[in-house]
């Protein structure tokens, strides 16, 4: 458990300018999600005591980091640091860059040989940081944070500007990573999110918004995550058969079938889809001939407006809720309310994992 | 040919020159950190302070060292209770002019370095775990060698041409005080153009070599190492 309350204050008019206060599991992945600018950054850079002009208190597990008589340093914090842009040091290669990383560090998870494996390295060790692209240079970023056997591993958008390649190796390492080191991971993209977070903090204009599960906040109409609601919302997809005459995969979401377009045969019992809240066809009757293959019946939750002339629709499939994003005079014309049952045809849908 | 007071000359002057920019390696680094990092508002004033050989008259500056040796004043009776000796004259007063005479070279190069050290590193180090100490012997020292080397180069070059405060404060005893720019003097004041051809031109190329290598190799590494 980490627990926080931290103020920075303007000097001259005392006004807070970022008031982060909240407390955040150790386990798995933590998203820190917002807006450019809403102070992301600088709530990192004060869990790791980079800034050290905040006040107030911060406690990492039983020990005390910040408080009004207590600042801890970012050397004693064993926090391992990715920042946005890798940072090796340019007067070293590559393996010197991850020993030094090592220097301080007692029982690392891994050593310098496997993480060059598993993150895909081993032939750049002798490269010098000016002789490396940036994918490159970011994956052995993370391999020298996590080489400092940390207690808490915090990453500022690792992934922002890497190559495909670079992106799908680290993906699932560092998911796999999170069962051994709890992450702090800053993200802009929603798919990072519901890909590798069980805990969300929402930050905006300086402070903590909300604190939850991804797909809470997301559901959560009085959130300033609202707007980014159109791009839909995640279905959990099970008892996974493949047909191999079209290439397809047959599902249930909620007890209801569902078929997903895949290339080829996956071994895997559910799969997470992604569904855009403007690819949801809200019909009151079975449309009788159409090309749309996914249909599901659901009851409306809640009616949103969301501009003069759109309005988004809660749905409910039983346990699982997604988004419809509908013209204000297409909710008056089917004459749409609270509770009633009706069909979502789903236009697109996109597999979760296959295109991150 | 050289004579052997010009060995004893230029043995001298090497020593000088050696001692002066150990210590002044020694002292430089914290002085630079301090003022490339302190927002003080006496900062401008230490800076200052350590310019002035820059600009002022080496006359001037040997004028006040030499009444500051002076068995009369703090530090010349100071030191005579030390040691038993006098500073005015002697060779370890030529290299405690020396040393504030050559600082602004050794400080001024570490300064620039230590400013244009980027601070990103610093906060990569202490998510390593690295204290100040470890930060500096592993991260900044090695980041700006480059500029070490030149700050060293640059005050020995500065200390073997040095020829006014020397002549204010150490005089002209030879093997004692009687540094190559004062022998040189020696052999143009008694016509031994010879002489003194022969120990400029030394000069010259040893300084010629020396600036080639700092704006040359040093200056570019130091640049490699800063825009990574």
């Amino acid at each position: 458990m980490i627990k926080f309350d931290l103020i920075k204050q303007q000097t001259k008019t005392e006004q807070a300018l970022f008031h982060f206060q909240g407390e955040l599991h150790l386990k798995g992945i933590c998203a820190v999600f917002g807006d450019s600018g809403a102070g992301k950054t600088s709530f990192i850079r004060a869990l790791a005591g980079l800034d050290n002009s905040f006040s107030g208190f911060l406690d990492f597990k039983d020990k005390t980091w910040l408080s009004d008589t207590v600042f801890i340093k970012t050397a004693q914090r064993k926090i391992g640091m990715v920042f946005q842009e890798p940072r090796l040091f340019p007067h070293l290669d590559a393996l010197a860059n991850l020993q030094l990383a090592g220097k301080k560090a007692k029982n690392s998870l891994y050593n310098v040989k496997q993480l060059a494996e598993q993150l895909d390295f081993t032939d750049l060790l002798s490269k010098k940081s000016h002789q490396l692209s940036g994918g490159q240079k970011q994956r052995i970023a993370i391999a020298r944070a996590i080489l400092t056997a940390p207690d808490l591993l915090i990453m500022d958008e690792p992934l922002s500007s890497l190559d495909q390649h670079s992106r799908q190796l680290l993906l699932p390492f560092i998911k796999k990573l999170s069962r051994e080191i709890p992450i702090i991971y800053i993200t802009h993209s929603m798919q990072e999110v519901f890909y590798l977070c069980q805990q969300m903090v929402l930050i905006n204009q300086g402070t903590v918004e909300a604190i939850g599960s991804p797909q809470a906040l997301f559901l959560d109409p009085d959130l300033s995550l609202v707007k980014h609601a159109h791009s839909g919302l995640l279905l959990n997809v099970d008892s996974l058969t493949w047909d191999q005459q079209f290439s397809l995969v047959h599902g249930l979401v909620d007890g209801q079938a569902v078929v997903l377009a895949r290339d080829k045969k996956h071994n895997e019992q559910s799969l997470e889809i992604k569904v855009e809240s403007k690819d949801v066809i809200i019909a009151t009757e079975r449309l009788a001939s159409s090309s749309l293959q996914n249909c599901l019946t659901v009851k409306i939750d809640e009616i949103k407006s969301l501009s003069v002339n759109s309005v988004l629709l809660t749905l409910s499939t039983g346990r699982q809720k997604l988004l419809a994003k509908i013209t204000l005079k297409s909710l008056n014309e089917l004459n749409l309310q609270k509770n009633q049952s009706v069909f979502a045809y789903i236009k697109a849908l996109s597999i979760l994992g296959d295109s991150l | 040919m050289l004579t052997t007071l010009d060995l004893s000359a230029i043995f001298l002057t090497l020593k000088l020159a050696a001692l002066t920019t150990v210590i002044l390696l020694i002292l430089s680094p914290p002085l630079a950190w301090w003022l490339s990092r302190s927002k003080r508002f006496y900062r401008p004033f230490v800076e200052a302070l350590v310019a002035l050989p820059l600009v002022l008259p080496p006359t001037v500056l040997g004028f006040y060292l030499l009444l500051s040796f002076s068995p009369d004043s703090f530090l010349g009776s100071f030191w005579l209770s030390l040691t038993g000796g006098s500073l005015a004259f002697s060779f370890s007063g030529l290299l405690i002019a020396s040393i504030i005479y050559s600082l602004p070279f050794v400080v001024q190069p570490l300064q620039s370095a230590f400013v244009n050290l980027d601070k990103d590193y610093l906060e990569v180090a202490a998510t390593l775990g690295f204290n100040s100490a470890e930060t500096f012997y592993r991260v900044v020292f090695p980041m700006v060698l480059p500029s070490f080397i030149i700050a060293g180069a640059l005050g020995f070059a500065h200390t073997i041409g040095e020829f006014g405060v020397v002549l204010m404060i150490g005089g002209n005893i030879p093997g004692e005080t009687q540094v190559l720019s004062i022998a040189l003097f020696d052999h143009v004041e008694t016509l031994q153009y010879e002489q003194a051809h022969l120990l400029s031109f030394t000069l010259l190329a040893f300084s010629m070599t020396l600036l080639m290598l700092i704006y040359g190799v040093l200056q570019k590494r130091q640049k490699r190492l800063n825009h990574d």
